[in-house]
């Protein structure tokens, strides 16, 4: 059949002014991150951590079952803040973060920027910030998935188990904490992957990128620490400042001896700057001046 | 009119690129023609509002392109120049999510990228992904993702670049079934002039950042010039002198061919009377029929 048989048909729709215009962005972009090879097995493997510390939950209400591991520790399995923040600060979390974004965060712009794909969203009703939204909101799903929820499902489970509201009226604010935490290291990350990439066009070279600025930041900070025996070189670790501020909300001790507010103030800075630079970065046509 | 612009300024840095341009779009297909760093693509752009004018007012289908960007875009859809997919996607989700972004509802989106798919002849290959579609594929993919919101009017950025005789000849068709019953206007830019000649009726040639002609071709095409074919035997530069003295233009082909393009008002007999004063013999001469290569080499200029 010839072009001309075929011919065009109207659409007699109506074109809407949708109430969230990102939604599509991010429904496909965590469509082809579950789409990514050995994706879904990884994934699966990140909620090992939630899974053995919500057994610590069931185990802790049934210490008399479990008496023939304590061997006399009388602190063993106390679920309570420092538990919570054990789990949202371990270094093995953060690691497993990481490597979520290098999955999910790495293409995000930068694949668009590979394929010359901006144009395609900005001859769109789409702003600029619906754009971001809409690709922040992809590592918003997946980051959730293993920080807020798993954070949530422990406090549940832990007034199902214990079948009554004791825990939630010894610490009623836990819950603000949780969301608090989560909503601040989901952020962090949101912006520092949209920046890393932003600023390549190759989604290898962004991974890269992505796993070498964090655990360098953290070796760096080690490395000066030691030579000059300061602790306010933690501040150039990404790990290092989010654990800070994480004792904070968990109503714990700080783990340096630096102020908090100095690590908030430098997440805070690092947001600040991606912010800047995905505005210059992030436009439906390149100009060359 | 469907665009209005008027005394339309935009530099990039201190590059002049568009130097006071005015347009008034009537309906139908319409050419956008210039060599290039014309300005073409720069007033595509600042047409879907990518880029805001130094100065000048416009607006594209009564919207204008300083505050209604948004709205414009909703109703314009664009085939850029550049290769361009989302990898990962096949042809059916790629056209769905641009129809989506561009405020179809799911169902709808989906349902109609089968449609335009089927309509640019991606019907077999709908299911595959993009990364393996050939570069005429793409065009065609292109084209799809440009009218799957059913737009008002199209902006084509160079259509028939990177595609092979065939390809290119369906995908004029395609145009051309678009433009002439779709009641769909289509802004075609494009250096390949016999593409523009074939599916548009009316030109706009920008040259330098400045409007150098707009009109229906035919109609330029006779008030613009009259062009004449000669071989000449004799002193040859001394008679080309001449002749560009007497607000003429002349380009020689390489076998030896001139044309001249004369300004109207000037009679042709006075070719005769220069070769008589310059001792040169015109061994052929033909009042040639005009193409739009003709009128494009006239007004931007012949090297």
């Amino acid at each position: 059949m010839t072009i001309k048989e075929r011919g065009y048909a109207h659409w007699d729709g109506e074109l809407q002014d949708g109430r969230f215009p990102w939604w599509p962005i991010t429904r496909i972009g965590i469509r082809l991150t579950f789409k990514r090879k050995f994706f879904k097995f990884f994934f699966g493997f990140t909620l090992i951590p939630a899974l053995v510390w919500l057994v610590g939950i069931y185990v802790s209400e049934r210490l008399e079952d479990f008496k023939f591991m304590m061997e006399g520790e009388t602190d063993f399995l106390n679920v309570n803040p420092l538990y919570f923040k054990t789990y949202f600060t371990n270094d093995f979390l953060l690691f497993m973060v990481v490597m979520i974004l290098v999955f999910c965060g790495a293409g995000l712009i930068a694949d668009d920027l590979r394929h010359n794909a901006l144009q395609l969203y900005f001859a769109r009703p789409l702003k600029k910030r619906d754009y971001l939204t809409g690709k922040a909101a992809v590592i918003f799903f997946f980051l959730f998935i293993v920080t807020l929820i798993p954070g949530i499902v422990f406090i549940l489970f832990k007034l199902i188990f214990a079948g009554n509201f004791q825990f939630f009226a010894s610490y009623p604010w836990l819950i603000l904490s949780v969301i608090a935490y989560s909503v601040l290291i989901t952020t962090f990350f949101a912006f520092y992957t949209l920046l890393l990439s932003s600023i390549g066009k190759n989604r290898r070279y962004v991974s890269i990128l992505i796993f070498g600025v964090y655990i360098f930041s953290d070796i760096f900070s080690a490395i000066f620490k030691e030579i000059f025996r300061s602790h306010y070189f933690y501040l150039l670790s990404i790990k290092s400042n989010l654990q800070q501020v994480g004792a904070v909300l968990f109503d714990q001790r700080t783990p340096w001896n630096i102020p908090w507010y100095y690590s908030l103030t430098v997440i805070i800075a690092i947001c600040l700057f991606s912010a800047y630079i995905l505005k210059q970065r992030v436009r439906g046509v390149e100009i060359i001046k | 009119m469907s665009v209005e612009i008027q005394q339309i300024h935009f530099s990039y840095g201190k590059i002049k690129a568009l130097n006071g341009i005015d347009i008034r779009l009537p309906q139908g297909a319409i050419g956008l023609l210039g060599p290039n760093g014309a300005g073409k693509s720069t007033l595509l752009r600042i047409l879907l509002g990518f880029l805001v004018p130094d100065s000048g007012e416009g607006s594209v289908l009564g919207y204008d392109i300083r505050s209604q960007q948004a709205m414009i875009r909703r109703y314009v859809g664009y085939m850029p120049e550049d290769d361009c997919f989302i990898p990962g996607m096949d042809a059916v989700s790629f056209t769905s999510y641009m129809g989506e972004l561009s405020g179809m509802p799911r169902q709808e989106a989906m349902k109609r990228s089968h449609e335009v798919l089927y309509y640019v002849g991606l019907e077999e290959s709908r299911y595959r992904m993009l990364e393996t579609y050939s570069a005429g594929m793409r065009q065609r993919l292109k084209l799809a993702q440009s009218i799957v919101h059913d737009p008002k009017l199209i902006f084509l950025d160079e259509p028939t670049s990177g595609l092979d005789p065939q390809g290119r000849k369906e995908i004029l068709e395609l145009i051309m079934d678009i433009s002439s019953k779709k009641d769909i206007q289509v802004l075609i830019s494009s250096h390949i002039l016999p593409d523009i000649e074939q599916t548009c009726s009316y030109v706009v040639i920008l040259n330098k950042g400045e409007m150098a002609a707009e009109g229906q071709i035919s109609e330029l095409k006779q008030v613009q010039y009259s062009l004449y074919e000669l071989k000449i035997k004799g002193e040859e530069q001394a008679f080309l002198d001449r002749l560009a003295s007497m607000d003429s233009q002349v380009e020689q082909t390489e076998d030896k061919l001139l044309k001249v393009y004369l300004s109207p008002g000037t009679d042709p007999q006075d070719i005769f009377k220069i070769a008589v004063e310059e001792k040169v013999q015109i061994r052929h001469f033909v009042k040639s029929q005009t193409s739009l290569e003709d009128l494009f080499a006239k007004v931007v200029g012949v090297d």
